[in-house]
C-alpha cells in the first residue's frame, strides 16, 4: 500500500532523513521506534506532504506517485495524519472537528456511520459532541484528532507520538482504541516512543536513529530484541540508555 | 429620551456591524489586513447612486448587482495583488506587513479613481425618506430598512458560518491554519474565497450605507478605522463577535453623545479600542490562545 524508497530530507543544511525505505502493506500495522530527533516526526511529515523531501525519493501509494501531490491533496488518496500535538481545531465543536475531517471526497458516502463509528470507538465524545475541543483535555483532543483523521475514510491512518503527555490510563484506553481501528481493515503507522504498547499493536517495525532506519523485525522479533530492550524497555542497567546498535 | 437613544444607537451600530463583517473576515480568514476596505464600500456607495440616480433602480433591488460585483472585484484583486504577496510571504507577520503596505496604497489608487469620477463633494439620494414610528421613537424609514437588512445579512452569515461545512471551514483557517490541511482544505482556495466574501460584504454595507447617509470620494477611511474597532472589539475573524461589538459600538456612541457631548462619540469610540487592546486584546468573546 505504502512504498517509500530512497527517501532523503534536510533542514538547511542538517540531514533530518538519510536515504529511508519503509513499506507498509494494506490493513498492516507497522511500528517506528527511535529517541527524540531520531527522524520519526520528519518521515511522517514527508508522507503526509507537510515536508519537502530531496529530489529522487520515492512515495508510492497504492500504485500512485504522491511526490508532485500537495498536502492538502493526499487526504483525498486516503492518507490521514494525526499529527504530534494533534493539530485539532480548538474553536470548534467535537461535531464540527469530525464535520471538518468529512471535507474529502472520499469521504462523503457514508459520513453519518463513520460519525456513529466514531463515536461509539470514543463513547466520551459522544457525551461532549458540543463542546469546544480547546476546553477538552488532551487524552480527550487525541481523541478528536484520531476520530477527525477517520472521518476523512483513510486507508492509512499516520499517527505522530499518539501517547506524548497522556496518562497511563488515558494511553491504555487510546491504544485499546487504535486495536480496534487496525481490526476495521485500516493500515496504521505509528511513531512512537511507548514501545510496550506500540509494538503490541502492531506486526512489525523499523527502528530509526539519527535519520536512518537501523533495524526492522516483526513485532515479536522487536519485542525480543536486546537492543530494542536496552534502548526503551528499561531494562536494568541504564533506563536512560540510547539506541546502541541494530538488528539486521 | 432613553429608548430614542437606544433605537438610534443601535440603528447606527447596524451599520457598523455589517461594515465589521467582511473585514473580520478578510483580516480573520484570509489573513489580509485590508486597508482599502472603506474604499470598497464606498465605490458600492456610488454604484449604487448612479444605478438609483440613472436607472432609477430600487437601492434594495440594486444589492442583487453590487454585491456580485463586489465578490468578484475582490476576487480579481486577490489575484492581481495578494496572492503573489501570499506566496512570498515567510510567515502570516510577514504577509501582513506586506497586505497592509499594498492596501495602503490601493487605498489611494480607488479613491484616486473615485475623485476623478464623481469629485469631492458629499454625495446622496433621497429613498424611503420618510419618517416611521418605532417604540414610540421617530426615525427614516430607510434607517430602519438598514437595521433590518443589516440583522437579516448579519444573522444568515452567522448560521452559514456555524451551520455549513464550508462556514466550519472558514472557521477552522481563521484559528488553526497549519492544521487546515490534515483535513483537505486548501487554504489559499480559502483564503481567496474569505477576501472575495469579505469584498461582498463590504459592497453590501456600501449599498446600505448609501440609503442614508451622505457620501464622499475621500470618506473610505472612516469606515476602515470603524470596522477595525469593530472587529478588534469582537475578535479578529468572530462573525458573532462582529455582529454585537457593532451594535455596541453604535449603542455607546449614542449614549455618549446624547449624554455627554456628541464631540466626544469618536474619542469614546477608540477610548474603548485602546482598553480592549491593552486588557482583553482577543476581543471580548476572545479566549486566551485564540490567536
Amino acid at each position: 500500500m505504502l512504498d517509500i524508497t530512497a527517501l532523503s530530507l534536510r533542514y538547511g543544511k542538517h540531514m533530518a532523513l538519510n536515504d529511508i525505505s519503509v513499506q507498509v502493506g494494506a490493513g498492516e500495522s507497522v511500528v517506528i521506534l527511535g529517541a527524540n530527533g531520531a527522524g520519526k516526526s520528519s518521515l511522517l511529515k514527508a508522507i503526509a506532504g507537510l515536508a519537502q523531501p530531496d529530489a529522487g525519493a520515492g512515495v508510492l501509494f497504492n500504485g500512485t506517485s504522491l511526490s508532485e501531490i500537495p498536502a492538502h491533496r493526499r487526504v483525498e488518496y486516503g492518507i490521514a495524519l494525526v499529527p504530534e500535538g494533534r493539530g485539532v481545531f480548538g474553536e470548534l465543536s467535537v461535531d464540527e472537528n469530525l464535520s471538518l475531517g468529512a471535507i474529502p471526497r472520499r469521504a462523503r458516502d457514508g459520513e453519518s456511520q463513520r460519525r456513529a463509528g466514531v463515536y461509539a470507538l470514543f463513547p466520551k465524545l459522544a457525551e461532549r459532541r458540543r463542546q469546544r475541543v480547546g476546553t477538552m483535555s488532551g487524552g480527550e483532543q487525541q481523541m478528536v484528532a484520531i476520530g477527525r483523521a477517520l472521518m476523512s475514510n483513510p486507508d492509512l491512518l499516520l499517527l505522530d507520538e499518539p501517547s506524548l503527555g497522556l496518562a497511563p490510563i488515558v494511553v491504555g484506553e487510546l491504544f485499546g482504541a487504535l486495536t480496534k481501528i487496525r481490526n476495521s481493515g485500516v493500515g496504521l503507522l505509528i511513531v512512537e516512543q511507548n514501545v510496550k504498547f506500540s509494538l503490541s499493536i502492531s506486526d512489525r517495525g523499523y527502528l530509526m536513529e539519527a535519520g536512518q532506519i537501523v533495524g526492522q523485525g516483526t513485532a515479536e522479533q522487536l519485542s525480543n530484541s536486546q537492543t530494542v530492550k536496552d534502548a526503551f524497555l528499561g531494562s536494568p542497567g541504564d533506563p536512560h540508555n540510547q539506541t546502541q546498535g541494530a538488528i539486521k | 429620551m432613553l429608548t430614542s437613544t437606544l433605537v438610534l444607537g443601535l440603528v447606527l451600530g447596524g451599520t457598523y456591524a455589517m461594515a465589521a463583517l467582511g473585514l473580520t473576515l478578510q483580516y480573520g480568514v484570509a489573513r489580509i489586513m485590508n486597508l482599502a476596505y472603506g474604499e470598497f464600500i464606498i465605490t458600492a456607495s456610488f454604484a449604487t447612486y448612479v444605478l438609483f440616480t440613472a436607472l432609477n433602480l430600487n437601492p434594495v433591488v440594486a444589492i442583487a448587482l453590487v454585491v456580485p460585483a463586489g465578490f468578484l472585484m475582490s476576487y480579481g484583486i486577490y489575484f492581481i495583488v495578494i496572492r503573489p504577496l501570499a506566496a512570498r510571504a515567510k510567515d502570516a507577520a510577514s504577509l501582513e506587513i506586506d497586505s497592509i503596505l499594498a492596501t495602503f496604497g490601493m487605498l489611494f489608487l480607488i479613491q484616486g479613481l473615485l475623485l476623478v469620477s464623481f469629485g469631492s463633494n458629499y454625495t446622496n439620494y433621497s429613498y424611503l425618506n420618510t419618517p416611521v414610528e418605532v417604540f414610540g421613537v421617530v426615525i427614516a424609514a430607510n434607517r430602519l430598512l438598514a437595521f433590518v437588512l443589516a440583522i437579516f445579512f448579519g444573522g444568515g452569515l452567522y448560521l452559514v458560518m456555524t451551520r455549513t461545512r464550508w462556514g466550519m471551514a472558514m472557521r477552522a483557517v481563521a484559528t488553526q491554519p497549519e492544521s487546515a490541511a490534515l483535513v483537505g482544505l486548501d487554504i489559499n482556495k480559502t483564503a481567496r474565497l474569505a477576501f472575495a466574501l469579505g469584498g461582498a460584504l463590504a459592497a453590501l454595507a456600501g449599498v446600505v450605507i448609501s440609503m442614508h447617509e451622505t457620501f464622499t470620494a475621500t470618506g473610505g477611511v472612516v469606515f476602515t478605522m470603524k470596522a477595525l474597532v469593530v472587529v478588534i472589539l469582537g475578535g479578529v475573524g468572530n462573525l458573532l463577535g462582529a455582529l454585537v461589538a457593532g451594535l455596541l459600538l453604535g449603542l455607546i456612541e449614542a449614549l455618549v453623545s446624547t449624554y455627554i457631548d456628541p464631540g466626544l462619540t469618536l474619542a469614546a469610540t477608540y477610548g474603548i479600542f485602546l482598553l480592549m487592546l491593552l486588557w482583553r486584546p482577543t476581543g471580548i468573546f476572545g479566549r486566551a490562545g485564540s490567536r
